[in-house]
């Protein structure tokens, strides 16, 4: 996937005050996209000025025929830098665009492909989006100044230039307009004017919440959550069944607004009652300095101290004749009527809790009462109020719950807080974020996401060297910053949660269940797998982590791990000092992550293991580590291309059927070579990989602990008399370099080709652990080529080798050309793969494929174990973990998978 | 015995006929307030006029007792002055046991309200009394069944300060919504005697008003809150739309710029803090906050299950014009001017009637209530705000409704 190739990007901004940090007590850390070196070996743009992008762009769409190819032409392109503001009376925030365009490489290999699968021939659907990055950030608005500097020093104004650019004449843009919401867009429209010479285009409040609401709803998969007990749970909502839900807006005031489309929205209710409220009478009765103190405080409340319960009344006892339990809140503050108490004598905390529980659980009632009248099954709670905070959303939910019996839901918005500026950013004419569909958006999180809740203050970072400072002040910081967490979490580039203390510095956590945002990066190019059998319903997810002990037991693994995984980036980076630093920085930041996630498993949305794993590649790539496991890589392929030739001549000895037999159990024997496996990376110093793959394969015992073979067999060979007819394409999703891909899986291919099957080998694009990527596969190929004819030409068919002796060589058998065989990339970075997001060019070779093999743990077990398909599939794998074993398949570490799935 | 109880009442209660014989008392034991009702029998000749009217009306019953019945209340947190009453007056001895054996072992006294548990031992100690408890919504829905039902000029509605009775017919009468505003509230769905629902609540109720306005005001008294919010401007403390939308209607969306878009808005302000805010400011906020509140849930849920009436009780009201007037106002508000909020000449009451009316089943429809309202001569309003308040802030507790009790 072209995006994911983009200079890895810092996308988290966070200023973080912190007591001893920078002089002015902040630390800013920033995307700092433009900086970034190219990996070496993709073929990388930097996204530089716009005029550049254009051109290239305008080339290409005219070449593809795209229906609508003015979209990507430069002024338009220019059109889609954007920045909109939701100024609230104490928060502003931002959303703002990076582009990043879609890569368009002249790789040979890719044009190939193009041609192979008719991509060029106008089938393909055209982009009406530019690839970029959807930026979320919060300030606090009695710090606005903070905000103006930091739209400045990143352009966002003008387009969001780059730093490189903004310089030159491209500045003279004038009466620049930016979209902006909320009270204040009105009340400093004259300071933006003053010091950044734009102007602010005022839009409708609530026009931005309910557009920003709909888009979120309808784009991201895990948007919204429920929040009950404390227990966070994800809900995957049908677009097609969003409409009609309430929308409660907990602002100051609440707003209830009953949307029944885009654009189509009715303002049905509300209450007066709201964080306003919440926040004046706390202030008047605890002395609070800020909303986040109250709401810190109300978490060591107890609000039996002021409330009136039922038990109070009915002495103890329930009132269960009308089913009000003895807990239950007969009257908010209904004891302090006392008058042996005065204000002093009650404890704040005591006082805020019982607040928050009076207006939340009002505001519940309320909204259920209106979603009632309507028949609207599903509430929606965002604004200031809410924040994340755990026990709000308890309240309300709780409310909601038991007004309705259970029949009707509350739900929350990860976003919530960005409803409005989100709105703003599509009220522009070409925001580009129409046709956005939800398998086009990769939210991820920079390194600074767990440390900073949802607050970017100030300038871009530098460079990685100041990232990386801003890393290791966080440690020397000590104990109490090393603390997985040392801030409120939150949001940083958003996200977020909680904004705010950072008064408290090291020690507050508002709300340690608050939500971190990540940067929403726009891949237009990425498409469902088409095979799919039930997209919708579809989990890529075998292991779910919301099981607390898996999720000890996957941080345990991956904790574990790092010490020798940063070994292999230093190193492969040439074991420089800077390397070194760079190392440090990585398993800091990687280890942040996992402490908070460890603490709030639902920080970052839904999590599973793929996620887990992914997110340790996108933490290495942000620190420039572009390959970590290239060196070895290398050495594998080696090693095992030069021992190919014998085991082809092994193979080619034996006959059909024995032939398949020792095809599977190669690709089983070869899959133990995984640097992914702790218990593999043990075996590796025990021989060599030759050594090990024979060991491995004679161990081959069937059964297996999952033996399809048979039926896998009957439909390669026939039954009996009757022969089958083979494949037409299969799609070899490929997993480890070295032995796995080169003695298991490119014997397998060969044997596909030569059943007159198409073959295209299904790599990752970008690499992850010692996982071969498309970019490395066709050198392979080429070198195995050398020894055989079969792959020379399917591989010269199939534009991986332009051989020009193939006809001198070949010409007895021109009458019959070669079946193909390609390479092609699968759009991901991870060990594991999301099917729902997957490359173009995977999802064009997928048209035909009636056959799919998928190979390893990560994209066999972790994910797709239980995916089915609209083809044949088989599923092989070597179960490399004792807790994946018994879970998975009830057997042992080194048991084998071999799962086939006919096509219904 | 007489001679005393009127010594008592002199100051009281001068109502003069109520120095007959007491027959029964129920109490209404409630979180903040404990609410008195009890019967006294009138000593007079009337009993043969009235035996009259009745066979005239074609009932074969016959007059057993002419009285009144009273109402009184005190605060809950002040329950020995409540037990000095009853026992001064000897109430607890004119209860379902005849008068003439006083000393018969076991006296019970109907009681409702949470305290009926609570203080059970008390007036045990006390008054040598049992409380025989009586749910608290049976009570409740008794109690206004039978004020709408017997009583001429129940009902009224509320609105700019224009009180306006509302005549209900007996057979028009279910269903309705009974909104009970005690420390906390209480909605029912009434639907005939005997037959109700409890379908909602809420705990910001009296108890919120008092509780919270005694917090922020030191205030004294519930009534002293309540005096202190007619003097108040909300605006000082609550955020209007006007002052989010620079003074200009959010008209869009139907709000005017005077309406409250968050009440206590303004107090975020780090300007001021508790001590700079006027306490009549603060507690006409709250007021309204709460009045608000209260009336847009229960507008809510009439409309789901489709009660054109809602009744508003319970001691928060006390006939206040400002609360009835908000309460209203939402009501007309929410409803877009289809449902219309009412209040009750008894709303405090409603609980103690209900166990009243408790003892002895067959009296409950013999009841009858001649004469509605009488309202004693010395009442005049003590309350300062003369445009809103006529003396409803004293109606009920010097109150006492004539009535017959026929048997069957």
């Amino acid at each position: 996937m072209a995006a994911l190739k983009d200079d890895p990007v810092l996308g988290i901004d966070g200023r973080l005050k912190e007591e001893g940090l920078d002089k002015a007590g902040l630390v800013r850390e920033e995307a700092c996209e433009r900086e970034m070196v190219p990996p070496p070996g993709n073929s990388i743009h930097k996204s530089g000025s716009r005029p550049q992008l254009d051109l290239s762009k305008a080339a290409i769409q005219g070449n593809s025929e795209e229906r609508d190819p003015t979209i990507l032409l430069p002024n338009q392109s220019d059109d889609i830098s954007h920045l909109a503001l939701d100024i609230g009376g104490s928060l502003i925030k931002l959303v703002y665009f990076s582009r990043h365009e879609d890569r368009s490489t002249n790789d040979k290999r890719k044009k190939t492909i193009k041609e192979i699968f008719g991509i060029t021939n106008g089938n393909r659907r055209s982009y009406p989006i530019l690839g970029g990055r959807l930026h979320f950030v919060k300030f606090e608005t009695s710090k606005i100044n903070d905000c103006l500097d930091f739209i400045y020093s990143k352009q966002l104004h003008h387009g969001g230039l780059d730093t490189h650019s903004w310089n030159s004449e491209l500045l003279s843009i004038d009466n620049a307009v930016i979209k902006a919401t909320g009270g204040g867009a009105y009340k400093f429209a004259d300071l933006f004017k003053e010091r950044l010479g734009v102007s602010l285009d005022k839009e409708d409040e609530m026009d931005c919440l309910v557009a920003g609401a709909n888009f979120l709803l309808k784009a991201i998969r895990h948007e919204a959550f429920t929040h009950m007990e404390g227990q966070k749970e994800f809900v995957q909502i049908d677009h097609n069944d969003l409409f009609p839900y309430l929308l409660v807006n907990v602002g100051s005031g609440v707003s209830m607004i009953k949307v029944d489309g885009d654009g189509k929205f009715e303002r049905v209710s509300g209450t007066n009652v709201g964080g306003g409220t919440y926040w004046g009478l706390g202030r008047l009765l605890t002395k609070c300095k800020s909303f986040d103190e109250l709401l810190e405080l109300s978490q060591r409340g107890d609000n039996r101290t002021i409330d009136m319960l039922v038990g109070d009344i009915y002495g103890g006892m329930d009132y269960s004749k009308i089913g009000l339990s003895a807990s239950t809140i007969a009257s908010s503050f209904g004891k302090a009527i006392s008058e042996k108490k005065e204000l002093e004598d009650y404890r704040p905390e005591d006082i805020s809790l019982s607040l928050l529980r009076m207006i939340s659980y009002n505001i519940g009632q309320v909204s259920y009462l209106n979603a009632l009248r309507f028949g609207l099954k599903r509430i929606f709670f965002g604004g200031f109020f809410i924040r994340g905070h755990a026990y709000t959303m308890d309240t309300i939910s709780f409310a909601v719950h038991f007004w309705s019996k259970g029949e009707a839901q509350a739900m929350f918005l990860r976003h919530e807080g960005f409803l409005g500026a989100l709105g703003a950013f599509m009220s522009y004419e070409k925001h580009g974020l129409d046709d956005l569909m939800v398998h086009q958006l990769v939210e991820r999180f920079p390194m600074g996401a767990p440390y900073t809740g949802g607050k970017i203050h100030g300038p871009p970072l530098g460079d990685l060297n100041e990232k990386i400072s801003w890393m290791e002040k966080f440690v020397l910081k000590g104990t109490e910053i090393t603390a997985p967490v040392p801030m409120a979490p939150a949001g940083t580039t958003g996200l977020g949660g909680f904004e705010v203390p950072s008064s408290k510095g090291g020690i507050l956590r508002s709300d340690a269940s608050a939500l971190n945002v990540g940067v929403l990066h726009l891949v237009p190019t990425l498409e469902v797998f088409p095979l799919l059998a039930e997209a919708k319903t579809y989990e890529p997810n075998t292991i779910d982590l919301s099981d607390h002990s898996e999720l000890e037991y996957w941080f345990t693994v991956l904790s574990e791990h790092m010490p020798d995984l940063v070994d292999k980036a230093v190193a492969s980076e040439g074991g420089t000092d800077d390397a070194k630093r760079r190392g440090d920085a990585f398993a800091r930041a990687f280890s942040a992550h996992l402490a908070r996630l460890m603490e709030e498993p639902a920080a970052y949305g839904k999590l599973g293991l793929a996620n887990l794993l992914e997110l340790r590649e996108e933490c290495l790539r942000e620190f420039q580590f572009v390959d970590a496991y290239r060196s070895i890589k290398q050495r594998e392929n080696e090693a095992s291309l030069a021992v190919l030739p014998d085991l082809l001549l092994e193979l080619d000895s034996m006959n059909e059927e024995t032939r398949l037999l020792t095809l599977i159990e190669g690709v089983l024997a070869a899959n133990i070579f995984d640097w992914g496996s702790r218990a593999c990376v043990d075996l590796y110093h025990k021989g060599t990989i030759i050594e090990i793959y024979r060991m491995s394969r004679d161990k081959m015992q069937r059964p297996w602990r999952v033996d399809d073979f048979d039926v896998f067999k009957k439909r390669m060979l026939g039954f009996g008399d009757k022969k089958s007819q083979p494949h037409k394409r299969a799609l070899l999703f490929v997993d480890n370099s070295g032995a796995d891909v080169v003695l298991g899986m490119l014997p397998l291919a060969r044997e596909l080709l030569r059943r007159g099957t198409e073959v295209v080998l299904v790599a990752n694009s970008l690499p992850a652990l010692n996982d071969v990527t498309a970019m490395e596969l066709p050198e392979i190929v080429a070198e195995a080529a050398k020894h055989c004819d079969i792959l020379r030409r399917a591989a010269v068919a199939g534009g991986l080798l332009v051989d020009a002796m193939i006809n001198t060589l070949d010409g007895s058998k021109e009458n019959s050309p070669a079946v193909p065989l390609m390479v092609v990339e699968n759009g991901c970075g991870s060990p594991c793969i999301d099917l729902r997001q997957v490359s173009s060019e995977l999802a064009a070779a997928a048209k035909d494929a009636d056959l799919i093999i998928l190979e390893g743990m990560g994209r066999a077990l972790h994910t797709n174990y239980n995916a089915r398909f609209n083809c044949d599939a088989l599923k092989l794998a070597m179960v490399k973990n004792q807790r994946l074993a018994e879970k998975l398949i009830k057997g042992n570490i080194y048991d084998c998978v071999c799962r086939y799935e006919p096509a219904n | 015995m007489d001679r005393e109880e009127v010594e008592i009442e002199g100051n009281s209660e001068p109502n003069q006929q109520s120095s007959g014989q007491i027959s029964h008392l129920a109490l209404d034991i409630g979180g903040s307030l404990i609410k008195l009702v009890y019967f006294s029998r009138n000593n007079n000749n009337s009993v043969a006029s009235k035996a009259g009217n009745a066979s005239s009306n074609g009932n074969s019953r016959t007059l057993v007792v002419d009285g009144q019945i009273h109402f009184k209340r005190f605060e809950t947190s002040k329950i020995n002055d409540c037990i000095e009453f009853i026992h001064s007056r000897k109430l607890h001895l004119g209860g379902v046991q005849h008068h003439e054996a006083p000393t018969s072992d076991k006296i019970m006294i109907k009681a409702t309200g949470g305290g009926a548990c609570m203080f059970a031992d008390l007036f045990k100690e006390k008054l040598g009394v049992f409380l025989d408890k009586e749910d608290e919504m049976d009570c409740l829905v008794a109690g206004a069944n039978f004020l709408l039902k017997a009583v001429h000029h129940e009902a009224f509605t509320y609105m700019d300060g224009r009180k306006e009775f509302v005549q209900i017919h007996h057979d028009d009468l279910y269903p309705y919504l009974l909104v009970n505003i005690g420390s906390g509230v209480s909605m029912l769905k009434v639907d005939g005697d005997g037959k109700f629902e409890r379908v909602s609540g809420t705990s910001v109720g009296g108890g919120t008003f008092w509780g919270l306005g005694r917090l922020l005001t030191r205030c004294k008294s519930f009534d002293e809150l309540l005096e202190l919010s007619h003097q108040g401007n909300n605006r000082v403390v609550d955020m209007l739309v006007g002052d989010i939308y620079g003074g200009t209607d959010y008209s869009k969306i139907g709000l005017s710029a005077t309406a409250i878009a968050s009440s206590f808005g303004k107090a975020i302000s780090n300007d001021k803090e508790l001590e700079d805010y006027k306490p009549e400011d603060i507690a006409r906020s709250l007021l309204r906050m709460i009045s608000n509140n209260i009336g847009q849930i229960s507008y809510l849920n009439a409309l789901r299950f489709g009660l054109r009436r809602i009744f508003f009780g319970g001691f928060f009201i006390r006939g206040q014009a400002y609360t009835m007037d908000t309460i209203s106002v939402a009501v007309k508000y929410w409803s877009k001017g289809e449902a219309k909020a009412m209040f009750l000449e008894h709303e405090g009451f409603l609980g103690a009637l209900g166990a009243f009316l408790s003892y002895e089943k067959r009296s409950l429809d013999d009841l009858k209530v001649h004469q509605s309202v009488q309202l004693t001569p010395t009442c005049t309003s003590p309350v300062g705000d003369k445009k809103h308040n006529p003396q409803t802030g004293c109606l009920n507790e010097y109150e006492s409704i004539q009535c017959s009790i026929y048997a069957a």
